[in-house]
This record gives C-alpha cells, sequence and structure tokens, in this order.
C-alpha cells in the first residue's frame, strides 16, 4: 500500500515540475522583459530609463542570470513559499496569494457541498425512474444548465433576484462563508460540477441495478431504502469520486468567472489580473498554484479509489 | 425460428439496426436536425444575411427588434441577426477544426498506449494526466500570454523590413491560437477514452479468438475494433463540438479568444455583458445561440451512443 501511495506522490510531483518548467520558460520568452514592465506607467506606454539602472535593477533581481539557473533559483524559493514579488502591486506574492486562496477555497468548498447534496440525489432518482418522465426531466435541466455558460447564468440570476423579484441586493466584495450573500455566488458556482455529479451517479446506478448481488438483496426482502444505501450506493460512488478531479477542474475555471461577476478578491480574480496585466510572479503562482489544487485532488483519489473499490491492489 | 438454405429473412447490419434504434430518441432526432441547420448556416448563411457583420449604422444603435433587424441593433448599430448567422460560421470553424486537431493528437496517444502497454502506457498516461491537471482556463490564457506577444513582434518586425500589407494581417493568429488552446484543452480526455477503449475491446474473447485464427491486426481492428469503440468515441466528438463552441465564447470573454470586430457569438456575448441590464436582446440571442448548439450536440451524441451500443433497459 505505501509502495503505491509513494509511486502516485512521485507521479504527481513530478508532473507539476514539468509543468512548472514549461510555464517558466513560457513566461521566460514570451512574456517580455519584467523589469521594462515594472516600470510602466498604468496606459502601458514605458518611462525612459537608463541602461545603467535598468542592467542594476536586472542584477538586483537575478535576472541577468541564464536560464537555468534563475528556473532552479524560482523553483528552490517556491517551495519555501517564496512566489517572488508582484510586479504591478508591488508586494510579496505569497502575501496575495495567503489572502485570496481561503475566499475562492471557501466558496469552492460551499458550492462542492451544495452540488453533491443536489446532484447525487437528482442522479439517483433519476435513475430510479429510468427513461420515465421524471429521469428525462431531471437529464434534459441538467444538460442545459451545462450547455449555458457560467458568466450567463451569473447575471441573468442576478437580474432575476435582484431586479425583477427584488430579493437581494447586489453581492458585492466578501464578507465571510456564513455571510447570506454568499448564496448566489455559491449557486451559480455549483451549477459548474453539478450536470456532471448528476449524470456519473444516475450513469453509474444504472449499471449497477443489474447485478445478480442486488437482486438477491431483493429476494432476500430488504427494503428498497437498505438495498440502495448498503448495497448500491457503494459501487456508484466509485466513478464517482473519479470525477472529482473534472470537477475540481471545473471549480478552478468557474471561480474565474464567478469571481470577476461578483466582484469576489478571490484567487479567480488573482488569476485574471495576473494576466491582463502580464505579471510574471503572479502568473506562474497561479498556475503552479491551480494546477497544484488540481493534483492535489487527483492524489487523495487515488488514495480513497483502493477504499472503494477493494479489487484494485495494483 | 429457423433459417432454412434460401428463406427470405433479412439479416439486419449493425448499422441499419443503430438508425432505427437512433430515429425512436426523438431528442436526438432534433439535435440532429438542429446540427444540420447549423452548419448549413454557417456554409451559406453569410450570402444570405442582410447586413454585414461589419456594418456599422451609428444612428440607430440599441434598436429591439423591428422590420429592418430582426434581431435588433447592438452598441455599433450592427444587425444581431446577421451577426448571430457570421458567428454560426465561426463557431463551425472553431468546433470543427480544433475538435479535428484534439481527435488525432487523442487517438494517437490513446491507441498508442493502449497498443504498446508497459512502459510506453505509463509514460504517456503521465502525460495525458499532467496536462488534463492544469485548469484549461488557466493553460489558455498563459499560452495566450507568452506566445501572441512574441509572433506579433516579429510579425510587426518583418513588415517594417518589408512594408508588405501581408503581415499587417494578424486575425490567422488569433485563430490558430484559439484552435491550438481548445485542441490541447480536450485531447486527454480522448486519449484516455481511446486507450480504455483499446484496452478493453482487445482484452475480449472474440478479439482473442479472431487473433488465434490468424486474423490480421488491420481486420481485427477494422471489424472488431472500430464498430465498439465507435459509440463512445462519436460521444465524445459530439460533446466536444458542443463544448468548443462554449469554451470558445468562454475565452471571448476573457478577451482571448477571436477579437472584435469579426462576428462571433463569445463576442457578442461579450460586448452584451456591460450592457444587458438596459438592453437585454443584446443577451438573448448569443446566449440562445450558444446554449441551443451545445444542447444539441450533447443530446444527438447521447443518442448516437444509445444507438450505437444500447443499454439493457430496465423493466
Amino acid at each position: 500500500m505505501t509502495g503505491y501511495l509513494v509511486s502516485r506522490v512521485v507521479r504527481w510531483s513530478t508532473g507539476l515540475l514539468l509543468v512548472s518548467f514549461i510555464s517558466y520558460a513560457m513566461m521566460f520568452y514570451g512574456a517580455g522583459d519584467p523589469i521594462l514592465r515594472m516600470f510602466m506607467d498604468q496606459q502601458g506606454g514605458s518611462i525612459a530609463l537608463d541602461e545603467q539602472a535598468l542592467t542594476a535593477i536586472r542584477a538586483k533581481y537575478g535576472l541577468d542570470k541564464p536560464f537555468p539557473q534563475q528556473y532552479a533559483n524560482y523553483i528552490t524559493n517556491f517551495f519555501q513559499g517564496d512566489f517572488g514579488i508582484s510586479i504591478r502591486e508591488k508586494r510579496p506574492v505569497l502575501d496575495m496569494v495567503l489572502f485570496k486562496l481561503p475566499i475562492s477555497l471557501q466558496i469552492g468548498f460551499a458550492a462542492t457541498v451544495f452540488s453533491i447534496l443536489i446532484g447525487i440525489p437528482l442522479g439517483i432518482i433519476a435513475s430510479l425512474n429510468h427513461n420515465r418522465w421524471l429521469d428525462r426531466f431531471i437529464v434534459s435541466s441538467v444538460v442545459f444548465v451545462n450547455a449555458i455558460p457560467i458568466f450567463v447564468t451569473g447575471p441573468i440570476l442576478l437580474l432575476l433576484l435582484v431586479v425583477t423579484l427584488g430579493v437581494m441586493k447586489v453581492p458585492y466584495g466578501w464578507k465571510g462563508l456564513f455571510d447570506s450573500q454568499i448564496i448566489l455566488p455559491m449557486i451559480v458556482l455549483a451549477m459548474a460540477p453539478l450536470p456532471t455529479l448528476v449524470r456519473q451517479t444516475r450513469g453509474a446506478m444504472l449499471e449497477v441495478m443489474g447485478e445478480d448481488y442486488i437482486r438477491t438483496a431483493r429476494a432476500k426482502g430488504l427494503r428498497e431504502r437498505t438495498v440502495i444505501v448498503r448495497h448500491m450506493l457503494r459501487p456508484v460512488m466509485t466513478p464517482v469520486v473519479t470525477s472529482a478531479g473534472l470537477i475540481l477542474i471545473g471549480l478552478v475555471n468557474g471561480a474565474l468567472f464567478v469571481e470577476a461577476i461578483f466582484s469576489i478578491p478571490g484567487f479567480g480574480q488573482m488569476t485574471l489580473q495576473g494576466i491582463q496585466q502580464v505579471d510574471f510572479p503572479v502568473i506562474m503562482a497561479t498556475v503552479m498554484i491551480g494546477t497544484l489544487i488540481v493534483m492535489v485532488g487527483n492524489l487523495l483519489i487515488d488514495l480513497i479509489y483502493p477504499l472503494l473499490d477493494p479489487r484494485i491492489t495494483k | 425460428m429457423q433459417l432454412e438454405a434460401g428463406s427470405s429473412v433479412r439479416t439486419r447490419t449493425l448499422w441499419e439496426d443503430a438508425w432505427n434504434r437512433f430515429w425512436k430518441n426523438k431528442l436526438a432526432v432534433i439535435g440532429g436536425v438542429v446540427i444540420i441547420l447549423f452548419f448549413l448556416i454557417a456554409l451559406v448563411g453569410p450570402f444570405l444575411a442582410p447586413y454585414d457583420f461589419r456594418e456599422q449604422d451609428i444612428g440607430n444603435q440599441f434598436q429591439g427588434p423591428t422590420a429592418n433587424h430582426w434581431f435588433g441593433t447592438d452598441a455599433l448599430g450592427r444587425d444581431i441577426y446577421s451577426r448571430l448567422i457570421y458567428g454560426a460560421r465561426t463557431a463551425a470553424i472553431v468546433a470543427i477544426v480544433s475538435t479535428t486537431i484534439s481527435l488525432l493528437i487523442g487517438i494517437a496517444v490513446g491507441a498508442a498506449a493502449g497498443y504498446a502497454r508497459g512502459r510506453a502506457d505509463e509514460l504517456l498516461m503521465w502525460l495525458t494526466d499532467v496536462v488534463m491537471s492544469v485548469p484549461g482556463l488557466l493553460l489558455a490564457m498563459m499560452i495566450n500570454a507568452a506566445v501572441k506577444r512574441p509572433i506579433l513582434a516579429r510579425l510587426d518586425e518583418i513588415y517594417q523590413a518589408t512594408k508588405n500589407p501581408f503581415f499587417l494581417n494578424t486575425l490567422w493568429l488569433d485563430f490558430a491560437l484559439l484552435f491550438g488552446i481548445l485542441a490541447l484543452i480536450s485531447w486527454p480526455g480522448l486519449a484516455r477514452l481511446v486507450r480504455g477503449q483499446v484496452l478493453s475491446i482487445g482484452r475480449t474473447t472474440y478479439v482473442e479468438s479472431a487473433r488465434a485464427i490468424g486474423a490480421s491486426p488491420l481486420r481485427i481492428l477494422s471489424r472488431h475494433v472500430v464498430p465498439n469503440a465507435l459509440g463512445p468515441l462519436l460521444v465524445a466528438v459530439s460533446a466536444g463540438m458542443g463544448g468548443a463552441i462554449v469554451a470558445e465564447s468562454a475565452l471571448s470573454w476573457i478577451g482571448i479568444g477571436i477579437p472584435p470586430p469579426n462576428a462571433s457569438w463569445g463576442i457578442m456575448l461579450r460586448d452584451s455583458l456591460q450592457l444587458w441590464r438596459s438592453y437585454p436582446h443584446l443577451l438573448i440571442a448569443p446566449s440562445v445561440a450558444i446554449g441551443l448548439m451545445s444542447v444539441a450536440f450533447t443530446f444527438f451524441g447521447d443518442g448516437l451512443n444509445d444507438a450505437l451500443n444500447p443499454r439493457l433497459q430496465q423493466k
């Protein structure tokens, strides 16, 4: 078991290193001179500086060293928690991350819980009514939700609830996990993983329903509820958990839009601004951390998978 | 039921069976019709559209649906109906090209991994997982930031040197980047799918038997692997096309997709999201278009899969 664990960790770590290398190389050769960028004014025009000053500044930040050395420096710093200094905001990227990432994690967590509480029961109900009206309705609704881009459902829901129905005021900014203001962003973000959850659960239930051991359980006279909860849910959880990687990716992507629409100062907003301002350290940090989140999630799945399905021994 | 020599019972092929099953699925058929209409509009629509997608009419901004402009006008007085039609062409091109590229990469990697097994398989799957782990939007933004600028700078240099106006037109770069990014995001999923199919079909007894009696790999591939793998693959391709259209809208919304003033549904959506509270018709047209195509592709793909690989119906 530990051999399996170690091999998975090694696998994902080397993957992360590969991502870091390619990202760094792309930014290094493609994103332009960060020093010039640092002295740009707000409109993007550059302020004249003599070459000597520029060279001195470059040396100070270690930017005159060759690429492999800069990359090595970056990686060693990264794993000690030093993500560099944001070119635009002129403060450590780590500070920005420590402030913004927890916000996104909280919204993401809330959205995931919400999505699971709604999605899995819906999937089960749909499968139990296979091909009847309820099943088709649930599947169709879920497909529709998936089809409309997330940055369209957000404003539409906003319009409905704020302007038309007057149920709430426009959510703006971040007031904490337990403020009622989080409800709308959470629901909009939950729309990302919801279709995947419903379809996976429904598909898995349909596969399991025809199995012999289920028929045996029913023949033994067990109540339908017991059959579902005790015998069907566990094999159904396997493909659902496996799709958690996809769900995580959907959340990371979706958070970008949700935070932009609702003006939430989170990790997604930081990513967007980093790209728009071509802020090299911020871009690197967001790509690394975003990938890290998904990889950690996948690693956890790799670890949970044998617990769910003991047949997996390798 | 006994079949005697010369009896008149006609056997049905897999394709005829599938066709019959497909027809019974109303949603899938509707989806298929919508898709055909979509490609037709993409092909000939721009020749029949009342206005050019760039044609501005500042005096008539923000109009609702009128006789002259069936879906109204946008901020620059451009006819939304015509822009929708041109947008269909853009969407079709994006969907087809990016899905084709990701299909080529995905099949190559997946088939190689499934066939080779062992070390090669592990290496390819590792690579696939790594690419899949980078959130698509981040990948898109990073590639855009890192690749576009140097190429644009290069083109500018060449233009300054040669003064050849050919190098002024950089729209192809936006399209190429978009195709590349969309393909890059979606090929891992296809690769995994293909690999899974190759592995599972390769293990079946009928393939084993075919190999045992000396069937060539080509025959095994065409007679056994392809027909069985086709179902999930077609679902993935169909969903992929719908996904490409939605992804293009997302990328254009951020600003790294198709640039204005070109007509794409994503650009129309982005333009509308500033002002839709005052002019909701700006938002409705592109979102209905995008939503409709995504739904159509999904149902069509599902229908195809059910037709080719019917699951046992319950009760």
